[in-house]
C-alpha cells in the first residue's frame, strides 16, 4: 500500500519524512516521467511520496546580511528566473533548460534532487560553492552542492533528510557557458560547459571549470583550478589545461549520443574559454 | 510554424486563391474534438499486447498464468478463420503463432476490465523460445525488381565510370495522437473507431480474419491527430487482433499506444542504400546510369514491395538520361516491418540521386548548376519506365524563382571562400500523384455518393480521413463553388463505411487530385440534372485518364497520372567548436497544378520541409540488437519551432486538366526535396562530401576530423 502525504508545514513534512521512506515530490517534472506507467493510470510509485509544493513557508528568494541567497526548496525555475536578487549566470542556464511549460512547474531543490549529470543548473551551484541546507527533525546541516551529489541518482542524504534550501553566495566572474542539446529548445544535455574567471593587473585571480554530462556527475577539479589561480595570462598554456582535463572527462555512449563526440567538444569548448580568457574580454 | 513568406505568383482562378476557415478550426483548437482515447464507454476492456522478447526463433510454448474472472489471453489460437493480416502482401500475422520475427511482435493480447491488472498479467505470460540467428542487415531480398530505358549496350562504351554509395535512416511519424483504437459489437456487427488513414483497409482486414462479410463490420473515423502514413497499415493489424478478441469476449474492447510503445512497435519510413553510377565517354557526356536501391523493409513485406517501385521510379528524379538501368531490392531482416510515411520510398532514392550529380560535378570538374540543367527534364521527356511526361513541365521557372528569392547565385559564389562554415544548397524534385500507373482505375477503382434532399441540402461520402491536412475543408468547398450554393448546404461529414462507397486510401497524394476531381465530377453532374424539391442521389465511378497504361511486372509505361514539381533552397551555418548546424533560410517553390487553398498549401510546405529536414539532421533512430535505442522523445528528436527559421515558398500556377479545379497532390511534394537540399548545403559549409543520412553533430565531427 503506498502512501501519499500532502503536509502544509515543514515541521510536518519531517515528521512525515522520519517515519517512512518517501519519494520527495515537487515539480514531479522528473518523478512523473520517470514513473510513468500507462496513459489514463496514476503514475507506479513503489513507495511513499511526500509532496512538498503546499508548504508555503518553502517557498521564498532571500538575500541574508552577508549578500548570500537562499532559495526555498518550492521556489520554481520561472520564479528564479524573474527575481531581481539572482545573479544573471544563472538565469542564462535556467533559460535553457526545458522548456517554459516546465519551469512553470519544475523547482531548482528537484534539479538537485535527481542527481543527473545532465542537470543543467547543478553546473552553475557546483562552480560557485553553492550549499544545500538539508533538515530533518534531527535539525539541519550544510553541505555543498558538489559534495552533496555522489553520483547518477546518488546523494549524500539520510532518508529523513529533505533540500530545505539551497544557498547561492555572490560571485563576481565572468562567466562562458555553452550547453549542447540535440536540438535548439526542450533538449537534454549531450554535452555541457562552465567556465567562470577573474583577470585582475593580466592575472588570472580566480579560474573554476565544469563540465556535465561528460562523466557521472559534474566534472569540476579545484586542484586543475589552483594550478592557474595567480597566473600571469601569458604564461597560461591552451595545451596544458586540456591536457589537465582530458583525462577527467569521461564520458560514454548512450542513446543521445557518443563518447567521442562528447570528449572533442568538452575540450573545444574549454580551449573556446581559455582563448577567451587570454585574449580579453573584449575580444 | 506560420509563415508570411508565401507568395502567388500567376492566379487563374483569383476567386480560389483565397484561403477560408478550415472547418475543424474551432473544435481542434478548443479541445472539443473527440479523439480515440477520449471516447469513454464504461465497460470498455482493456487490451495489452504481449510481445516477441527475441528477434527470430521458434515459439515452443506460452505459458499463461492463472487469469482471474473476466480476463482473457487471446492469441492465435482464437483465429477465427485466417491468421493474415491484409496488408497488399499477405506475410503479416494477426498473431505470431510458430515462429516469431522481430522483436516486439504481439504474441498475443491480455484483455481485461482494469488496464492496470491487464498490464500486470501480461508480464506474467512466459514465452519459451528456440532463438535462430537474426539477421539485421541488408542482404537477404525477399522482393526484386528491374527495368531498363533505353540500350544497355552502352555501358560497355563508357571511357569512365563514377559510382557512389548514400544512406538513409529510420524515420519515425512523431504523430500528435499515437495509435489508438476501439472496436465494440453493435448486436453482431463488429464497430470500429480508431485513429486511422484508410477506414475501407481496417475494414478488409477485419473482414479477411474473421470470414465476414461486409454487413457485418463497420468504420467510423472520430477526430485523428496526424498520420503521415504511420496510420495507413498498422490500424489494419490491431483491428484484426481486437476482432479476434471480440468475437470471443464480446466486450467493447479499447488499445490505446502510449508514446513510448508506439515509437518501439509500429512502422516507420524504411531505411535505405543506394548505388550510384554514370557511365561516361570521353567527353564526359553521361551515357548511361545504373541506379539500385536497397530498401530494408523489415521482417515482413506488407507495403515494401510498392514503397520499392515508388523508390525505383523517383531514381532518376528530375533528369533524363538515354540509357538507364535501374535495380532494386527491399530486404527481410529482423526488425519491426517499415511501412509507409509521406514521400513513400521516393525520398530515399531522390536524396541519393540529388546529392550524386553534384558529386559528379565535382569529379568532372564542372559547375553542378550547370551538369543538373544539362539533364533537366523537359515536357514531352520519355520517363525511365518509357512513359512520357505529357503534362507542361514549368521547373526552370521553378528554379529561377527560388534563386531569385534565394539569391542563390551570390551566396553559393561567397560560401566557397573557406572560413564562413556557411552553406546553401538547393534540390529539384517531382512527386508522381495518386497509386502507381492505372492503380487508379484497377484497382481502387473509387466510386463517389453523392445526394440532395428535397431542401436543396447536398451531403457526399467519401472515405478521405482528415488527420490535420485540411482535405474535409477543400473537398467540402469543391462541392459549395461548383454548385454554386451556400455553404451550410453542404455536409460532408468523416467516413463511416456504412455511409461511404470506398473512395480509396487517405495516402499517396491522391486526395486532391483524384478524390477532388472525382468529387467536382460528382458535383458538375449534380448540377447537370438539378431539379429544385425532389431528392436525388448519383454515384459517381472514377475514371482515369485513358493514356495511361501501366504493367507492374515488366515496370513499363506511364507511372502516375499526374506529378507535381518542386525546388529547395536551403542555407545553413556550421558550428565548428560543436558541429552544430543552425538552419539560416529556406526558399521553395511549387508546382501543385492550382492550389484550391492557400494557406493549407502553406500549411503543408512547411511541415513538409520541417519533417523533412528532421529527418536530414536531427531523427536518429539507432537500432541495436534489434531493438530501437530512441523511444522517446526526448531521446529521438524532432525540429522545433527555435529550430527552423521563417520558411518561404512561392506557388507557380500549371494547373492540371483531370484535378479538381486543376489542383495536383500536394501533401508528399513538400517533403521530397528537404533533405538533399540540407545535405549539398551543409557539404559547402564543412567542405566535405555528405553520403548519408541523419547528418548529426556527431556524424559531422567525423567528417570534419577524418577529411573526405
Amino acid at each position: 500500500m503506498i502512501h501519499y502525504f500532502v503536509p502544509s508545514s515543514l515541521k510536518e513534512a519531517l515528521k512525515i519524512l522520519n517515519e517512512n521512506d518517501c519519494y520527495i515530490f515537487a515539480g514531479g517534472t522528473d518523478l512523473m516521467v520517470q514513473k510513468h506507467l500507462s496513459s489514463g493510470l496514476l503514475p507506479n510509485f513503489d513507495k511513499d511520496v511526500l509532496f512538498i509544493m503546499k508548504i508555503n513557508e518553502l517557498n521564498y528568494i532571500e538575500k541574508d546580511n552577508e549578500g548570500n541567497i537562499h532559495i526555498g526548496a518550492t521556489t520554481r525555475y520561472n520564479e528564479i528566473e524573474a527575481s531581481s536578487l539572482i545573479p544573471e549566470i544563472y538565469k542564462t542556464v535556467i533559460k535553457e533548460i526545458a522548456s517554459p511549460n516546465i519551469r512553470n512547474m519544475a523547482t531548482l531543490a528537484g534539479n538537485i534532487g535527481n542527481a543527473s549529470p545532465a542537470g543543467d543548473s547543478l553546473l552553475p551551484l557546483i562552480l560557485n560553492d553553492a550549499e544545500v541546507v538539508l533538515s530533518s527533525i534531527d535539525g539541519e546541516r550544510i553541505i555543498k552542492v558538489q559534495d552533496f551529489i555522489l553520483g547518477v541518482k546518488k546523494l549524500d542524504r539520510k532518508q529523513n533528510e529533505i533540500i530545505k534550501e539551497i544557498v547561492i553566495k555572490p560571485q563576481e566572474l565572468d562567466y562562458f557557458y555553452r550547453k549542447v542539446g540535440s536540438r535548439k529548445a526542450e533538449s537534454i544535455t549531450k554535452v555541457s560547459f562552465l567556465g567562470g574567471y577573474k583577470i585582475e593587473k593580466n592575472r588570472l585571480v580566480d579560474f573554476r571549470v565544469a563540465f556535465g554530462s561528460v562523466s557521472t556527475k559534474v566534472v569540476r577539479n579545484q586542484e586543475v583550478e589552483n594550478k592557474y589561480i595567480n597566473k600571469e595570462l601569458k604564461d597560461i598554456d591552451i595545451d596544458s589545461v586540456v591536457n589537465d582535463y582530458t583525462n577527467l572527462v569521461t564520458p560514454i555512449t548512450d542513446q543521445r549520443s557518443n563518447k567521442e563526440y562528447r570528449h572533442k567538444v568538452a575540450m573545444n569548448l574549454l580551449k573556446k574559454f581559455l582563448k577567451e580568457i587570454k585574449g580579453g574580454r573584449d575580444e | 510554424m506560420p509563415s508570411k513568406g508565401y507568395q502567388i505568383l500567376i492566379t487563374m482562378l483569383p476567386k480560389y486563391l483565397t484561403s477560408v476557415k478550415k472547418v475543424d478550426n474551432e473544435e481542434k483548437m478548443s479541445g472539443m474534438a473527440i479523439f480515440t482515447g477520449d471516447i469513454l464507454m464504461e465497460d470498455a476492456y482493456y487490451a495489452i499486447p504481449v510481445r516477441s522478447t527475441i528477434s527470430f526463433g521458434k515459439i515452443l510454448e506460452i505459458k499463461v498464468p492463472t487469469l482471474p474472472k473476466n480476463y482473457y489471453f487471446i492469441s492465435a489460437k482464437d483465429i477465427i478463420k485466417e491468421n493474415v493480416c491484409n496488408i497488399i502482401v499477405d506475410d503479416w500475422p494477426v498473431f505470431a503463432d510458430k515462429e516469431t520475427h522481430y522483436k516486439g511482435e504481439t504474441i498475443g493480447l491480455i484483455v481485461g476490465p482494469d488496464k492496470k491488472k491487464a498490464i500486470e498479467l501480461s508480464k506474467l505470460v512466459e514465452v519459451k523460445y528456440e532463438e535462430y540467428e537474426p539477421v539485421y542487415e541488408m542482404k537477404n531480398s525477399y522482393v526484386h525488381k528491374e527495368f531498363v530505358k533505353g540500350d544497355k549496350e552502352v555501358f560497355k562504351k563508357a571511357s569512365k565510370v563514377f559510382s557512389e554509395e548514400f544512406e538513409t535512416g529510420y524515420q519515425d511519424q512523431i504523430y500528435l495522437e499515437p495509435q489508438g483504437m476501439l472496436m465494440w459489437l453493435d448486436g453482431d456487427k463488429i464497430t470500429v473507431k480508431a485513429s486511422m488513414q484508410c477506414p475501407f483497409y481496417i475494414k478488409k482486414a477485419i473482414m479477411r480474419t474473421l470470414g465476414y462479410p461486409e454487413d457485418k463490420v463497420r468504420v467510423i473515423q472520430p477526430a485523428v491527430g496526424g498520420a503521415f502514413g504511420g496510420k495507413e497499415h498498422y490500424p489494419s493489424l490491431m483491428g484484426a487482433q481486437l476482432a479476434t478478441a471480440i468475437v470471443k469476449i464480446k466486450k467493447p474492447i479499447k488499445m490505446i499506444f502510449d508514446r513510448k510503445e508506439d515509437i518501439t512497435f509500429t512502422t516507420k519510413r524504411h531505411p535505405s542504400k543506394t548505388n550510384i553510377s554514370a557511365y561516361l565517354d570521353d567527353k564526359d557526356n553521361i551515357l548511361g546510369v545504373k541506379i539500385h536501391v536497397g530498401i530494408d523493409g523489415g521482417a515482413y513485406i506488407g507495403c515494401s514491395m510498392v514503397v520499392l517501385s515508388r523508390a525505383l521510379i523517383a531514381a532518376t528524379n528530375t533528369y533524363t538520361f538515354d540509357n538507364v538501368e535501374i535495380v532494386g531490392d527491399a530486404y527481410c531482416t529482423n526488425k519491426i516491418p517499415s511501412a509507409a510515411f509521406r514521400g513513400f520510398g521516393s525520398p530515399q532514392s531522390i536524396f541519393a540521386i540529388e546529392l550524386f550529380i553534384n558529386h559528379l560535378a565535382d569529379f568532372l570538374h564542372v559547375n553542378p548548376v550547370d551538369l543538373r540543367t544539362k539533364y533537366l527534364v523537359k515536357t514531352g521527356d520519355i520517363t525511365s519506365t518509357n512513359g512520357v511526361f505529357r503534362d507542361p513541365i514549368i521547373l526552370k521557372d521553378l528554379i529561377d524563382k527560388a534563386f531569385e528569392m534565394s539569391d542563390y547565385k551570390r551566396k553559393v559564389k561567397e560560401y566557397s571562400k573557406p572560413g564562413t562554415y556557411r552553406g546553401i544548397g538547393y534540390s529539384t524534385f517531382l512527386h508522381g500523384c495518386g497509386f502507381t500507373g492505372s492503380g487508379e482505375s484497377t484497382i481502387i477503382n473509387a466510386q463517389l455518393r453523392m445526394k440532395k434532399d428535397k431542401d436543396g441540402v447536398v451531403t457526399f461520402y467519401t472515405s478521405q480521413v482528415d488527420f490535420g491536412q485540411g482535405n474535409r475543408t477543400t473537398l467540402k468547398r469543391i462541392v459549395v463553388d461548383t454548385l454554386g450554393i451556400p455553404e451550410d448546404k453542404v455536409i460532408y461529414d468523416a467516413p463511416d463505411t456504412d455511409q461511404t462507397l470506398s473512395t480509396g486510401p487517405t495516402a499517396a497524394s491522391r486526395t486532391i487530385i483524384i478524390v477532388g476531381g472525382l468529387v467536382a465530377k460528382a458535383a458538375k453532374h449534380l448540377k447537370e440534372i438539378w431539379i429544385d424539391g425532389k431528392e436525388q442521389e448519383i454515384v459517381e465511378p472514377y475514371v482515369g485518364p485513358s493514356y495511361i497504361k501501366w504493367d507492374e511486372d515488366t515496370m513499363q509505361g506511364d507511372a502516375y497520372p499526374g506529378y507535381a514539381w518542386g525546388v529547395n533552397v536551403i542555407e545553413v551555418e556550421v558550428d565548428p567548436i560543436t558541429y552544430e548546424v543552425s538552419i539560416i533560410g529556406t526558399w521553395s517553390t511549387y508546382d501543385v497544378g492550382h492550389a484550391i487553398d492557400e494557406r493549407i498549401i502553406i500549411g503543408q510546405a512547411d511541415g513538409g520541409l520541417a519533417q523533412a529536414l528532421g529527418w536530414a539532421y536531427l531523427e536518429k533512430e539507432e537500432v541495436s540488437d534489434g531493438e530501437f535505442k530512441q523511444t522517446r522523445m526526448s531521446d529521438y528528436v524532432i525540429p522545433t519551432f527555435v529550430d527552423l527559421p521563417k520558411m518561404e515558398t512561392a506557388l507557380i500556377d500549371n494547373p492540371f486538366p483531370y484535378g479538381a479545379f486543376g489542383a495536383k497532390g500536394a501533401g508528399e511534394l513538400t517533403f521530397v526535396g528537404g533533405a538533399p537540399a540540407f545535405a549539398i548545403a551543409l557539404e559547402q559549409a564543412i567542405n566535405r562530401k555528405v553520403h548519408k543520412i541523419p547528418a548529426t553533430p556527431e556524424y559531422i565531427m567525423e567528417l570534419i576530423e577524418n577529411g573526405n
